[in-house]
C-alpha cells in the first residue's frame, strides 16, 4: 500500500524547504506514490507549479498551508475537493492581518474554514500540551476548533529524535491521547527535504532565516529524518509508534492517514483551474452577452478602419505607395482575424486590453504596444498598437493562433513617469477582477555565496570580495565562474572551508528567496479571481496574487505587461514643450513615416538621445547601413542583437545592401519574402512564410513548426516532416537541404518583426522630434533620462545641435528642463541634494528680489543655497560688477545675522536691517573654477566643456577633434581625447572580449574599439580614467561611419602633466 | 564510558550482544532508540551530507553480563497452615544450573 505524505514543505516555504515542488513530485513518483501534499509555510506560492507537476506525473495533488497561529504555534489546513476557493479565501484573509490568525479569525471565516481539514502537527499548541502531560488543556484547545472545520485530526510525527515533539515516544503519546478521546490521528513525516542528503541545505536556510551563523541552537533539525520517506519506511514508523502506544500494529494509523489523504485529493483542472481560461465577463466592457461582445468587437474594428485608413490619404498621411491599402484588403484581413478570435473566444481579451489603453489615452498618457501583438490588425484598429501591420508584412498568426490554446501576450509601453496612474485606473475600474503579479526572487550566485558564507562564519571581507567579483550567473555555475576570476587569486578558495561554502552555495541554485512584485505585470480576470488566486497587498499597496507570470498563465488569467518606458515620457514631454512654447499641437502618432530630414539625421549617426539606436554599436551599424525607410529601421533594430551578431548575419546583409556583393537567393519563390532583407532571414515572420510557401501548410501551422524549431528534440521531428513535404511540392533536394540549414540556423534567434516594428515606431518618432524640434526633444531627454548616456553628454549634444544652454536661474529655472527662447534652461532638480520640498517652496515664493529675499522667504537649507549660488542661480539678480565670491560672503553674513536675530527672538525684524552687500574686491571665479563648481553641484559641466582646458596641449600633440575624424584618411594613425561617456563589452561573434569606448570632446563623440591585444596594457586605464587620450587607426565603416581601432590609451590628466613638466624643463 | 573499539554482535542490523570492559553483555530490552546528527559544519567537507559528518543512531538498552541473567522457578506449596509456608527454588536456564 502506498503512503501519502500530508505535510510537505517545499522551497516556497521561503528559507525553510530545501527542494522545489517538481523535485518532490518526481521523487514521490519514483517511490510509487499516487498522491502527495504540498503544505508550504504561510503561502500558496508553490501551488500552481506543484499541481502542474502532479498532473504531468499522474499524482493526485493535495494542497494546504502550514500557518502560524496563536502563541507561535503552527497549524495545517488542507483544501478538500470542490472547495479550493475556501482555502484561497482563507489565505487572502490571513494576509490582511497584521499578526498571525487567531480562533476569532476562523470564526469570522467559518463559511470557508468549514470546508477545510485541520491538522494539529508537532508544532501545534495541542502537541505542546500533550508534551507537558496537560491532557485537559489539549482537549480544551481542540474543542475551540472542533466545529469550525470540516474535520480535524492529530498528526503523529516521529523523526526518531530522543525526546521532544518529534520523538517516537511523543508520537505514541499523541496517538494514545487520540484513542482515549475518540479523536482522529494520522501519520506524517513533516517533510522539508527530498532526501537525507539535503540536510545541510536545511541548516543553511535555518541560519539564513535567523541571520545567525550555524550552531546547534540555530538549526531546527536534530537529525536528517525530515525527508520524503518511502512507503516502507513510513510503515515501519507507523509500526513503532503504534506499538509504543500499545497497539498491535500500525495498520489503523496507516488506514486513517490513507482515508484523510483520499478526502483531500484535488483535481488540477476542476479544482485549481489549470488549463482553463478566465477572461473578464462581457459586462465589464458593457456587453450583456457573449454575442453582443462579438458584435461590439466587430463594430469597433470597422469604425477603426475609417480612423486608421479613412480619409483621402491614409491616416499616416503616408505617400509611400506600399502603405496604400484599399479597404478590400484591410477588410479581408480583418475578417480573417475576427474569425480566429471568434474560434478562440478571445473577444473579451481584446476589448479588455483596448479598454485599458483607451483609459490611459483619455487621461493623456502615451501608450504603445510592444511584442507580437503589433502584428494584429485588430490591435491596430482598436488603438492598442500604432504599427500598421499590412504594409510591413506582419502576421497575426505569430501573435495569436487557433492552434494554440494559450492566451496571447500583449505588452504595452506607457510613459514611465505616469505608469502608476494607469495602475490606479485599472484597479479602480476592475476592482476584485484585477491584481498585480508576483515574482520569485531566486538564489543566484551572489546571494548564495553571501548567505552560505555568513552561515559558515567566513571572513566578511572575503565573502564580499567573492560575491562582488561573481557575475550575475546561476548559483550552480559558481565554481566554473571562479576559475576565470584572476582577482580572487589572493584568496585560498581551495581551502576546505571555502570548498564547502562553494559546494553548498551551488546547491542553493534556484531556490526562491522571497516574493516580490513583478515590475509591470497585471492580471485581469472575471469576478472569480479572488476564488481562484490568493491575493496579498504588496509593499506598494497594490493587490498581488501569490503567483508569478507562468503560474497565472497556467490558470488562464489575462496577463498584461504595463511597462514604464522613459522614452514615452520623453516624447510626451517634448510634445507639451512644443505646445507650450509654440502653441503647436502635434499628433506624433500620425506623422508621415517617410520624412526625408528625419532619415538624414539617422544616417548622420547623430542619434544620441534616440530610442534604441544611440549606443556606440548601433551608431556604427546605422552608419554602415544608412536606413532610408521605416522598414529599414525595423531591420536595423532586429540585426543589432546578440544572435545575429554572433552568427554574422550582418555582413552578408550589408554586403548586398551596399551592392558590394550580389544577394544570394536560394529559390525564386522566396524572393518576395526575403527581398526587404537582402535575402537574409531576419524575422520570425519570414521563417513562417518560408515554411508555409515550401510545404503548403497554413501560416498558423507554419508558426507551430517554427516554434518547434527552437527545441533540439522536436527539431528532428520537424526535419522529418519538412523534407518530404517540400519535395512533394516539387522543390529539388538541393534547395530543400539548403533552406533547411537556413531555417535551423536562424529560427532560434530570428526576431519577431512585429516586436521590432513596435520598437521602431518610438525610434522614428524620437528621430523626427530631434530633427524638427531639437530643443524640445532634448529638454525631454534631459528631464526623463531615457537613454544610456550621462546627462553631461546630452548637454554636449545640445551644444552640438547649436542650441544655447541657459544656466540655472533662481527666478526662471523650473523643476524640469524648459525650452526658453530656443535655448534650454537647466532644471532646479539637478542641484545635488535639493529636495522636492525645497523646489516647491522656491517655485511658490518667487520671484525673488535678491539673495536676502531668498534667504528670508524660500525655505531652503544653507548648503543648497550655497550650491545654487556657486552655479550662478543668483547671477541675474545682480549687476556684473558683483561676482559669486562677493555673493558668498554676503550669504554668510545673512546667515550669521539671521541666527543672531532669531536668538534674540526678534524674527519679525524687517529687511531694512539686513546686512548690506558690498563689493569685496576678490577676483571672480576663473572658468576652470566655474566648471569645477558645476561638476561638484550639478554633476555636469555647463559653462565650458571639460576638455576645453586641455585644448593647448591637444593642439600641440596633434589630437583630432571627433568632428574631424571623417576627414581623416582610412588607416591613418590619430590621437583623440575626451570624457569617457560609455564603455561597453557587448557580445561578439568570436566570443572574445572587445571593449568599445565612447569619448566626448565637446565636438561630438568618437568611438574606439579595443581588441584583445590592445586590452592587455590599457584595460585598467580604460576602466579607471574618466578623461582619456586614445591612439588608434582610422577605420571607415560605411558612408558616414568611422571608428578607431585603438592601439593605446592614457589618462588625459597624466599625459597633460607629463607634457607640462617637459615644457617647463625646456 | 564508551569502549573503543567495542565489539557488537548484531542481528538484522540491531545490536543483541556486546563486550564491555572485557565482559560480554546480552541486551534484554531496547528502552529507546533515536537518531542524531549535527555539527557537520565543524568538519570541513564539500558540503554534502554524509553519515560520517556526525550522524549517529543511539540505543538505550537494558543489558546484563552473559550468565548473570537467569530464569528460576519459585514454588510455594499450598498448605493448611499459612504461617508455615513451604518454599522451593530451582534454576531452569542452563547458565544458572551450570
Amino acid at each position: 500500500m502506498s503512503f501519502t505524505h500530508l505535510h510537505v514543505a517545499s522551497g516556497y516555504s521561503f528559507k525553510y524547504g530545501t527542494n522545489l515542488p517538481d523535485q518532490l513530485v518526481a521523487r514521490a513518483s519514483e517511490l510509487g506514490m499516487n498522491a502527495l501534499a504540498l503544505t508550504d509555510r504561510d503561502t500558496l506560492a508553490g501551488a500552481i507549479r506543484f499541481a502542474t507537476s502532479c498532473e504531468s506525473n499522474s499524482i493526485a495533488p493535495i494542497i494546504g498551508i502550514d500557518i502560524e497561529y496563536e502563541n507561535q504555534s503552527r497549524l495545517l489546513l488542507l483544501a478538500t475537493p470542490g472547495n479550493w476557493s475556501s482555502l484561497v479565501r482563507v489565505v487572502t484573509g490571513m494576509k490582511r492581518l497584521a499578526s498571525p490568525p487567531t480562533t476569532d479569525f476562523f470564526i469570522a471565516n467559518e463559511n470557508y474554514t468549514k470546508n477545510l481539514l485541520l491538522l494539529h502537527g508537532p508544532n501545534s499548541e495541542v502537541s505542546r500540551a500533550i508534551l507537558s502531560r496537560r491532557y485537559d488543556k489539549a482537549l480544551a484547545i481542540l474543542n475551540k476548533t472542533r466545529n469550525l472545520f470540516k474535520d480535524q485530526a492529530l498528526e503523529c510525527v516521529s523523526h526518531l529524535e530522543s525526546e521532544g515533539v518529534r520523538s517516537t515516544r511523543h508520537a505514541a503519546r499523541t496517538l494514545g491521547f487520540a484513542r482515549d478521546n475518540d479523536l482522529k490521528a494520522v501519520l506524517s513525516n513533516a517533510v522539508r527535504m527530498k532526501e537525507r542528503s539535503d540536510a545541510p541545505i536545511a541548516d543553511i536556510l535555518d541560519a539564513t532565516r535567523n541571520l545567525l551563523p550555524l550552531h546547534r541552537n540555530v538549526v531546527e533539525r536534530k537529525n536528517a529524518e525530515a525527508f520524503l520517506k518511502s512507503s516502507e519506511e513510513m510503515a515501519y514508523l507507523a509500526e513503532s509508534i503504534a506499538r509504543a502506544a500499545g497497539e498491535r500494529s500500525g495498520k489503523l494509523l496507516l488506514r486513517a492517514t490513507r482515508e484523510w489523504a483520499e478526502s483531500a485529493q484535488l483535481s488540477p483542472r476542476i479544482d485549481i483551474g489549470i488549463g482553463l481560461i478566465h477572461l473578464p465577463e462581457p459586462s465589464v466592457v458593457g456587453a450583456s452577452s457573449h454575442e453582443e461582445l462579438v458584435r461590439q468587437l466587430k463594430q469597433r474594428c470597422y469604425s477603426g478602419i475609417s480612423w486608421r485608413y479613412g480619409g483621402k490619404e491614409n491616416s499616416h498621411g503616408n505617400k509611400n505607395p506600399d502603405n496604400n491599402h484599399d479597404n478590400k484588403e484591410v477588410i479581408a484581413r480583418l475578417e480573417k482575424e475576427l474569425q480566429i478570435i471568434k474560434t478562440l473566444g478571445y473577444e473579451s481579451y481584446f476589448l479588455t486590453v483596448a479598454d485599458v489603453t483607451d483609459r490611459a489615452r483619455s487621461s493623456g498618457i502615451r501608450v504603445a504596444a510592444r511584442g507580437s501583438g503589433a502584428g494584429s490588425l485588430v490591435c491596430h484598429l482598436l488603438g492598442i498598437s500604432g504599427v500598421e501591420p499590412l504594409s510591413l508584412g506582419l502576421l497575426m498568426e505569430r501573435f495569436c493562433s487557433p492552434l494554440r490554446a494559450a492566451l496571447p501576450d500583449i505588452d504595452i509601453d506607457v510613459e514611465s513617469a505616469r505608469r502608476l496612474e494607469i495602475y490606479d485606473q485599472v484597479f479602480d475600474f476592475y476592482k476584485e477582477r484585477a491584481a498585480t503579479v508576483a515574482m520569485f526572487d531566486t538564489y543566484r550566485a551572489r546571494h548564495a555565496i553571501r548567505d552560505v558564507g555568513a552561515a559558515l562564519s567566513l571572513p566578511p571581507m572575503e565573502i564580499d570580495l567573492v560575491a562582488k567579483s561573481l557575475p550575475h550567473i546561476r548559483a550552480r555555475n559558481i565554481s566554473k565562474s571562479l576559475e576565470n576570476l584572476p582577482e580572487l587569486k589572493s584568496l585560498n578558495l581551495t581551502s576546505p572551508l571555502w570548498r564547502m561554502a562553494i559546494g553548498l552555495a551551488e546547491r542553493l541554485d534556484g531556490l526562491p528567496r522571497n516574493l516580490a512584485m513583478h515590475p509591470c505585470a497585471v492580471v485581469l480576470s472575471d469576478i472569480g479571481l479572488y476564488d481562484r488566486a490568493p491575493v496579498e497587498m504588496n509593499a506598494s499597496g497594490y493587490p498581488m496574487v501569490q503567483w508569478d507570470k507562468d503560474d497565472v498563465e497556467a490558470i488562464g488569467l489575462l496577463k498584461l505587461d504595463i511597462l514604464g518606458v522613459r522614452m514615452q515620457s520623453t516624447l510626451a514631454y517634448a510634445l507639451t514643450e512644443i505646445d507650450r512654447t509654440t502653441n503647436k499641437k502635434i499628433d506624433i502618432d500620425s506623422i508621415p513615416l517617410d520624412d526625408g530630414p528625419t532619415f538624414e539625421l539617422i544616417q548622420s549617426t547623430k542619434t544620441l538621445g534616440l530610442f534604441q539606436i544611440e549606443s556606440p554599436g548601433q551608431r556604427e551599424l546605422v552608419g554602415k547601413f544608412a536606413p532610408e525607410s521605416f522598414n529599414d529601421l525595423i531591420i536595423d533594430i532586429s540585426l543589432f542583437r546578440p544572435g545575429p551578431v554572433k552568427s554574422d548575419m550582418i555582413t552578408p546583409f550589408l554586403n548586398s545592401r551596399q551592392g558590394w556583393k550580389p544577394r544570394s537567393l536560394i529559390h525564386p519563390n522566396l524572393a518576395p519574402i526575403l527581398s526587404d532583407t537582402e535575402g537574409v532571414v531576419v524575422f520570425h515572420e519570414q521563417v513562417i512564410e518560408i515554411i508555409s510557401t515550401m510545404t503548403g501548410v497554413s501560416l498558423a501551422e507554419a508558426d507551430e513548426k517554427r516554434r518547434a524549431l527552437g527545441d533540439r528534440d522536436s527539431q528532428q521531428v520537424i526535419c522529418d516532416w519538412f523534407f518530404p513535404a517540400a519535395l512533394a511540392r516539387g522543390y529539388s533536394l538541393a534547395v530543400v537541404t539548403e533552406i533547411w540549414d537556413v531555417l535551423r540556423a536562424f529560427a532560434s534567434f530570428g526576431f519577431c518583426k512585429a516586436h521590432a516594428a513596435a520598437f521602431a515606431l518610438p525610434t522614428y518618432q524620437s528621430a523626427w522630434l530631434k530633427t524638427h524640434y531639437p530643443a524640445a526633444f532634448l529638454a525631454g531627454v534631459l528631464t526623463h533620462d531615457p537613454g544610456m548616456y550621462p546627462k553631461r553628454l546630452i548637454l554636449d549634444e545640445v551644444r552640438q545641435c547649436g542650441i544655447k544652454i541657459a544656466s540655472i536661474d533662481i527666478n526662471r529655472s523650473d523643476r524640469s528642463y524648459r525650452v526658453e527662447d530656443g535655448s534650454i534652461r537647466i532644471a532646479l532638480s539637478d542641484v545635488s541634494g535639493i529636495s522636492d520640498n525645497e523646489i516647491d517652496s522656491i517655485m511658490k515664493a518667487r520671484p525673488f528680489l535678491d539673495l536676502a529675499d531668498f534667504v528670508h522667504r524660500a525655505e531652503v537649507s544653507k548648503p543648497i543655497t550655497e550650491s545654487l549660488l556657486m552655479v550662478g542661480a543668483f547671477d541675474s539678480l545682480y549687476e556684473k560688477s558683483l561676482n559669486r565670491r562677493d555673493l558668498l560672503l554676503h550669504l554668510n553674513d545673512l546667515y550669521k545675522w539671521s541666527r543672531s536675530s532669531s536668538k534674540t527672538g526678534s524674527s519679525q525684524l524687517t529687511m531694512a536691517f539686513t546686512p548690506s552687500l558690498v563689493k569685496s574686491g576678490l577676483p571672480d571665479l576663473r572658468s576652470d573654477e566655474l566648471v569645477k563648481h558645476e561638476i561638484e553641484h550639478l554633476n555636469m559641466d555647463v559653462s565650458h566643456h571639460m576638455i576645453e582646458f586641455y585644448s593647448n596641449f591637444l593642439n600641440e600633440i596633434g589630437a583630432v577633434r571627433s568632428s574631424d575624424l571623417l576627414k581623416q584618411r582610412s588607416k591613418s594613425q590619430v590621437l583623440v581625447a575626451g570624457v569617457k561617456v560609455a564603455l561597453q563589452t557587448p557580445p561578439v561573434r568570436s566570443g572574445k572580449r572587445v571593449m568599445f569606448v565612447t569619448l566626448d570632446d565637446g565636438f561630438g563623440c568618437s568611438d574606439a574599439t579595443f581588441f584583445e591585444d590592445a586590452q592587455k596594457s590599457y584595460a585598467s586605464t580604460l576602466l579607471n580614467s574618466q578623461l582619456l587620450l586614445v591612439r588608434g587607426e582610422i577605420r571607415r565603416t560605411g558612408p558616414r561611419g568611422v571608428s578607431l581601432r585603438a592601439t593605446g590609451a592614457w589618462g588625459l590628466l597624466d599625459a597633460y602633466e607629463k607634457w607640462r613638466n617637459l615644457a617647463s624643463c625646456e | 564510558m564508551f569502549e573503543n573499539p567495542p565489539q557488537i554482535y548484531l542481528i538484522g542490523g540491531e545490536p543483541v550482544e556486546f563486550t564491555f570492559r572485557g565482559q560480554r553483555f546480552r541486551i534484554h530490552a531496547v528502552l529507546s532508540s533515536w537518531r542524531e546528527s549535527g555539527g557537520w559544519w565543524n568538519r570541513a567537507s564539500d558540503g554534502f551530507y554524509r553519515p560520517d559528518d556526525g550522524a549517529r543512531i543511539l540505543w538505550r538498552v537494558e543489558a546484563a553480563p552473559i550468565g548473570t541473567m537467569a530464569t528460576f522457578e519459585i514454588e510455594r506449596e499450598e498448605v493448611i497452615d499459612p504461617r508455615n509456608p513451604i518454599w522451593r527454588i530451582r534454576p531452569t536456564s542452563r547458565s544458572a544450573s551450570a
